[in-house]
């Protein structure tokens, strides 16, 4: 019996590999010829909320307006340099309120338009306007008064901010360009693809942009494929068993537990970018008018407590048992994966319970029957809330919760669906602790001013400062405004580095990991580079191909 | 008489679904995050776009304001704009019913099917054994919950509309099984059957018409069973629907979605009962 199931295993493991050395094959022949046509397959986790790239929030209209829009820079995803798309070049005045483009000659819009400087004077005009609300055209948004656009050929034109705009070249990376004069609006676009069809609740079909400008190496027109089909897919489950039935082609942000499922039987098929941007994160209700009893609240206001807190977890257990290893221990508010802007003086916090109790102790607290006490004679109990239904942070909240018994602090874990979390975090502030992740999307420091800035609303310990209510806070202010309003990258850095330090040494948000950019790639897609930043899998959208291959599924199932 | 019984039924749906509306209304302004967005915390957003997004979400703070203002509004044929995915509710509406009258309409149909063949044979056949197999399959089924089952019609990548069947395959069996039990157990059916009348003849001349009445408004009943059902499976399968639609309407306090799928549902689960109740009363007219 046992023999034959040994057999048995031994002719799956042989029929295994022969599938995935025939895959393997298969790519390695048609590698040096890039295919032409196909139809790149992947979900979107959301109904797309907007197809006007000006009004765009959610991450379904962004991954739209990334495969559809045209910029006049584009960031490269891979060596996060800046690089000329319909802008041959441009110039950033030194004050930094000023950058004039050169365009491109003989572009048009996939209905034929055109292309020139009054598109890009039409698009500025549409996004700043104050009624837009848009996130994009906030990002510009510095200083009071209007934005100036002068015309000074059809293919080239200087645009004027009230006040400097820190990496502004940057921030035209999201700035997909309308047409000023096309009948069709926003659906006249200048990217690799455009949409064709859309099916509330099912799919979006892009086709390919007949106008597209771009040619390869060769000389062959961009991009390769002829659609991109999106279909809508809220539920991550099915997503990974569309993958391993071959209905899809990428998936990316791939959670943790499927990345090692696939990777055990089908190792070709996942990618292990390494940290991306994106943090988990904890941090005290510092608001003065919470609804806490006042004892609860010098505790949070305490950067002695935050960082004793902050000693007492362990971040390597909570990389290797809740992201089983695709996560790194976060050593402050930038990720390493941000090569510019991380402050690499910076080390993760070590674990160090002995260390946190002795800070606590020296703070006048006291252990009593294996419980922490303050002066005041209250035992230290707090909550954690974080959103129910993700199961990394409900896990993360266990074993922080367990780390901070061992100093004799009792953690309650609640979770709460997000709407709920955000009113408590955002209105009532009845909280007293919040575990969340923060998704970075941009580089530049100035993506996170709103977070540091005390009289910010998304200053999430406190928000909505009147003035700075600790010395600390007036120096990031202080030191944030130095790096927004210079335009020497040099002075920045060393304005945020500072930022970063203080962020750490006072740890009003306690980082935790920066998890890995986990992603999913059919061995029939060619050309794939999956990176860290956001569309890890997608980023060369045009220069990808889908290559037909009659296998019954990725995963050799 | 008949003209009535269709307008009291009229009225007492009117009377509900203006209720409904408003209660689910009620309970959606007064649940915990209503009233924000995710998007506000977008660090890119500024102060006043944040205030803007905030007041955006005010103008529904007053619930008798907005339920009026939407009654107004419904008159006229706007039934408003979805908050979550900025889309008018007429629209994802139509877009999605289709999809969802599918669903609910071959659930139905299988879950009757099989049902009733089982509900049938076991009442026939009055065998012991087969009783109890029949009543520990439906108990199987009623035992599971919906989302295993949905997740289950995933993973085995069968339609979503068996899921709904075997949703509602349980319910209709335990009523069908017991209604026709007790309708072969008269004493008139026990005569025809001793005289030798043929299964068949018993079943459409004696059986139907004790029962049918009762089957009909179990069939009323099984509506509201099936759209219900349709909300996990929708969701859990991934099919854009009503269901979906109003799973998503719920985890983003969609205000204006979320009572008027209330009141579709309660329109439709009405309609559904008072049909079968008009229709049972016509028959039970023909009998007379």
């Amino acid at each position: 019996m046992m023999d034959v199931q040994t057999k048995l295993a031994g002719m799956r493991t042989a029929a295994r590999k022969a599938i995935t050395v025939s895959i393997v094959l298969l790519g390695l022949l048609g590698g040096s010829a890039i295919a032409q046509g196909g139809e790149l397959r992947f979900c979107l986790r959301s109904e797309p909320k907007t197809f006007d790239p000006l009004k765009v929030e959610d991450d379904a209209s962004v991954a739209i307006r990334y495969l559809t829009g045209g910029v006049l820079v584009r960031l490269n995803r891979q060596t996060q340099a800046l690089e000329p798309e319909l802008a041959q070049s441009w110039k950033v005045s030194k004050d930094g309120k000023q950058i004039t483009f050169r365009l491109r000659g003989g572009v048009s819009f996939s209905d034929g338009t055109p292309f020139s400087a009054e598109d890009v004077a039409y698009t500025v005009q549409q996004l700043m306007d104050p009624a837009l609300h848009s996130p994009t055209g906030d990002a510009f948004r510095s200083g009071p008064g209007n934005v100036d656009t002068k015309i000074i050929s059809p293919t080239e034109i200087s645009i004027t901010f009230p006040a400097p705009v820190a990496g502004l070249d940057r921030q035209f990376d999201q700035v997909a360009i309308l047409s000023a004069h096309s009948a069709k609006k926003e659906m006249a676009v200048l990217g690799p693809f455009m949409v064709a069809d859309y099916k509330p609740g099912t799919s979006v079909l892009l086709k390919r942009n007949p106008n597209y400008w771009k040619s390869d190496a060769q000389g062959r027109k961009l991009p390769y494929l002829d659609s991109v089909r999106l279909d809508i897919q809220p539920n991550r489950d099915v997503e990974m068993l569309r993958f391993k039935r071959s209905e899809i082609d990428l998936i990316n942000s791939l959670d943790s537990e499927y990345f090692d499922k696939l990777a055990s039987t089908s190792p070709q098929l996942v990618h292990d970018a390494g940290p991306s941007l994106d943090s988990e994160q904890m941090w005290f209700n510092e608001v003065a008018k919470a609804p806490l009893p006042e004892f609860k609240k010098n505790w949070f206001r305490s950067a002695t407590f935050r960082r004793a807190v902050s000693e007492a977890i362990n971040r390597e257990d909570l990389s290797r048992v809740v992201f089983r290893g695709h996560a790194q221990p976060a050593a402050g508010p930038v990720s390493p994966a941000n090569k510019f802007w991380f402050n690499s003086s910076l080390k993760a916090q070590a674990y160090a319970p002995d260390a946190a109790l002795k800070a606590l102790q020296g703070d006048g607290f006291r252990m009593q029957n294996g419980t922490l006490i303050d002066k005041s004679g209250n035992a230290v109990v707090f909550s954690i809330i974080t959103n129910s239904g993700n199961k990394y942070r409900e896990r993360m909240a266990t074993m922080i919760q367990e780390d901070l018994q061992k100093i004799g602090i009792h953690v309650n874990v609640v979770t709460l669906d997000f709407p709920s979390l955000i009113e408590r975090m955002t209105q009532t502030f009845d909280y007293e602790a919040i575990l969340l992740g923060l998704t970075n999307v941009g580089l530049d420091p100035n993506e996170q001013m709103n977070v540091w800035l005390s009289s910010s609303e998304n200053h999430q310990w406190n928000p909505q400062e009147k003035a700075p209510e600790t010395a600390w806070e007036a120096e990031i202010d202080r030191l944030m405004r130095a790096q927004a309003s210079s335009a020497d990258p040099r002075t920045r850095k060393e304005s945020f580095d500072r930022v970063q330090e203080i962020a750490v040494e006072q740890s009003p948000f306690i980082y935790l990991v920066n998890r890995n950019a986990l992603s999913a790639v059919a061995t029939t897609v060619q050309g794939a580079s999956p990176v860290i930043l956001v569309p890890q899998t997608y980023w060369n959208a045009e220069q990808l191909s889908v290559k037909e291959v009659k296998s019954a599924n990725h995963t050799g199932y | 008489m008949l003209g009535r019984r269709i307008a009291r039924h009229g009225l007492a749906m009117l009377a509900t679904v203006l209720l409904g509306g408003l209660l689910s209304a009620t309970l959606v302004r007064l649940a915990p995050g209503f009233g924000v967005d995710e998007q506000q915390l977008d660090p890119h957003l500024n102060s006043e776009s944040i205030q803007a997004l905030r007041q955006a979400r005010m103008e529904h703070r007053n619930i008798f304001r907005f339920y009026f203002h939407s009654l107004q509004r419904a008159a006229h044929g706007d039934l408003g704009t979805s908050i979550s995915l900025g889309q008018p509710v007429s629209a994802l509406l139509r877009q999605r019913a289709p999809l969802t009258m599918r669903l609910v309409g071959i659930g139905l149909l299988l879950s009757w099917a099989g049902a009733l063949a089982m509900a049938l044979s076991a009442a026939c056949l009055r065998v012991t054994a087969y009783d109890a197999l029949t009543t520990a399959i439906s108990g199987m089924f009623l035992c599971i919950p919906a989302a295993v089952l949905a997740l289950l019609s995933v993973l085995w990548n069968v339609p979503g509309a068996l899921a709904i069947g075997l949703i509602v395959f349980p319910q209709v069996y335990r009523y069908a099984r017991n209604l026709l039990a007790k309708s072969y157990s008269l004493p008139h059916i026990i005569t025809a059957r001793a005289k030798g009348l043929s299964e068949l003849r018993i079943l459409f001349w004696h059986v139907v018409p004790v029962a049918g009445p009762q089957l009909l408004a179990l069939a009323g009943v099984s509506v509201s069973i099936a759209i219900g059902a349709a909300i996990p499976v929708e969701a859990l399968c991934g099919l854009a629907g009503v269901g979906q639609l109003a799973w998503q309407a719920a985890l983003a306090r969609d205000l204006p979605l979320l009572m008027n799928l209330t009141i579709l549902v309660t329109l439709v689960t009405l309609l559904a009962n008072s049909g079968a109740d008009v229709i049972g009363h016509m028959l039970r007219g023909q009998e007379a």
